[in-house]
């Protein structure tokens, strides 16, 4: 430690840590705590209700029920977005990483006619904002028979400039004697990239993983724009389309909002220790 | 010389996948973006037409689309607020106190909540009959509002979304930035007698100056290019009272007029263009170096 630092000093940080958390894990357990609230009374209140036994004037405590899970469940039909949003975030996750490590690898390593102009037209795209195109996108992946599809919601964002640009810091940390040695015992291009440079860049890959879990996991417009029958929805095109149809029981769109969180919760807390710092400098300024 | 390593093709092979990608669909729809906003094209009978400015005139003329802009400004109040709150979040889990890895965690678990469960969480607590907001205003003696059906009270529940979801990955931004604060810079001014406000504020706060620089152009443009917090926090609030991308989503998608669609997001992309060279000129010329 720098110095002592006095005891007063270390009760505010926790003081303020304090409220902090309470603002960053309040909504979600309100929330969570609503899905187990039954059907009828106050919608936005389930601590006084469900916790404190307050509602009313003396009304008994309500008990907590799973029946919202249930309708969530079986009248939500929620199995098959569910589905549909593990599919549609596995493969963007797994092109996204290997399509990003694919194009950066020539250019961290590689000297080659238009290796600048490239990287630039790479750079260019990380200026052209998603919601601003998302109307000609939607042309063009609907004239390419991608419209209503699982794929239709995977491939138009494959692979990003951002991802691109992470593998690139990330391959030029390799020492060049190891891909050498790699050489001369005859590796191809590509040999050298998958079993030299990919493993060497673990941490980064992972790190570009989870980034984009997280997105693809939470991501609304486009697969609202791209997707059109039921059987495609992702959960969150589901969860948007429950808001309308079941706002007479709103807390069945808060059990199927439990169910999308958990997923992503518990593989975060899974892959929390790929959270590093240093990473998120490169991350905005890519 | 150096020693060819690689089949002279290898390095186009590798990054034709990803241009693929990046050319159809980013680049490819940012030119068609300029195509469809100067015509006046009709999805039902796939026919289009040339118009020339007729979108853009339209547009201008429309009292709507300045509300959305000006909304859009609005919004951009959420970026002070992010960066004080998650620069004190970075500071908090940088003083190392006991548990501050998972005080990290913690702060970070907005960030990996999917938008729309976040918005149907705040919708529960904005609620204006029994949301614990209005029942906490109301207790103090204060009026409730209506957070979700009122101008512009449904702007500042969308904002509230907004900054939850955000200042857990700024805090990260800047704790990255806050490892490289040189520690020897830190002890010479605690031994010259500077206390801990004055460490912060000669020391900390100019060594960060260009991250504060970076996230405040960064959580500007994205305040700028809003969607999802509006569209499911306030959800059915007529567009006049949302921000552009909403409104270019609405004239897309419900009434079908792809041209004055894309007229507004590219009228939308060239503010954000304009305010960001703007926002970077000015923290050039008041700090007169770095950034």
């Amino acid at each position: 430690m720098l110095e002592r630092r006095p005891g007063w000093w270390i009760a505010a940080i926790y003081a303020t840590a304090l409220v902090v958390v309470a603002l960053a894990v309040g909504p979600a357990i309100w929330l969570v705590l609503g899905a187990f609230q039954p059907a009828g009374g106050d919608v936005g209140d389930p601590v006084s209700s469900l916790v404190l036994g307050v509602e009313g004037d003396g009304a008994d405590r309500q008990r907590a029920t799973l029946e919202n899970f249930g309708a969530a469940w079986g009248g939500g039909d929620l199995a098959r977005p569910l589905i549909n949003s593990v599919i549609v975030t596995a493969a963007r996750t797994t092109l996204g990483v290997l399509l990003a490590a694919l194009a950066a690898y020539p250019l961290a390593r590689m000297s080659f006619a238009g290796r600048r102009i490239l990287f630039l037209v790479i750079l260019a795209t990380t200026m052209i904002p998603e919601q601003v195109i998302v109307v000609p996108m939607f042309k063009i992946a609907s004239g390419l028979g991608l419209f209503d599809s699982l794929a239709g919601a995977v491939i138009p964002f494959a692979v990003s400039a951002f991802g691109v640009f992470l593998c690139m810091q990330a391959f030029e940390q390799v020492p060049h004697e190891l891909e050498e040695a790699a050489r001369m015992d005859g590796a191809s291009t590509l040999r050298i990239w998958w079993n030299v440079m990919l493993p060497l860049s673990a941490p980064t890959l992972a790190t570009l993983a989870l980034f984009s879990i997280i997105g693809a996991w939470s991501d609304l417009l486009w697969p609202l724009v791209i997707l059109q029958s039921e059987s495609n929805f992702t959960l969150p095109v589901k969860i948007n389309e429950m808001l309308g149809l079941f706002s007479t029981n709103p807390r069945v769109a808060y059990a199927a909002s439990v169910l999308a969180l958990l997923p992503i919760i518990a593989f975060f807390l899974i892959m929390q220790r790929w959270l590093r710092p240093s990473l998120f400098a490169g991350a905005v300024k890519g | 010389m150096k020693l060819r390593t690689h089949h002279p093709a290898a390095p186009y092979l590798f990054m034709l996948p990803a241009l693929a990608v990046l050319g159809v669909f980013l680049i490819g729809s940012a030119a068609q973006v300029v195509y469809y906003s100067i015509g006046s094209y009709n999805p039902f009978t796939d026919t289009y037409e040339f118009v020339g400015g007729a979108n853009y005139a339209r547009l201008m003329g429309d009292g709507v689309f300045w509300r959305a802009l000006a909304n859009a400004f609005l919004y951009l109040l959420v970026t002070p607020v992010l960066i004080v709150l998650s620069l004190v979040c970075a500071l908090i889990v940088d003083s190392r106190v006991k548990g501050s890895p998972l005080l990290r965690l913690l702060f970070f678990l907005p960030v990996v909540t999917p938008t729309i469960v976040a918005a149907v969480a705040w919708r529960l607590l904005l609620n204006e009959e029994s949301g614990l907001l209005n029942v906490v205003l109301t207790a103090l003696g204060l009026p409730g509002a209506n957070w979700l059906t009122t101008h512009p009270f449904t702007l500042i529940s969308a904002m509230l979304v907004t900054l939850w979801k955000g200042f857990g990955f700024y805090m990260m931004v800047f704790l990255a930035a806050l490892v490289a604060v040189p520690r020897e810079l830190k002890e010479a001014a605690a031994i010259d007698g500077a206390g801990r406000m004055g460490t912060f504020l000669n020391v900390t706060l100019p060594t960060l100056r260009p991250t504060i620089v970076l996230v405040s152009i960064i959580s500007s443009i994205s305040a700028l290019k809003v969607f999802d917090e509006l569209f499911v926090t306030v959800r059915g609030v007529p567009p006049e009272q949302q921000t552009v991308v909403p409104l270019v989503y609405s004239l897309a998608f419900e009434r079908n007029d792809f041209g004055l669609a894309c007229a507004a997001g590219l009228t939308l992309f060239v503010v954000i263009l304009a305010f960001s060279l703007l926002n970077l000129w000015i923290t050039r010329r008041a700090g007169g170096r770095d950034a």
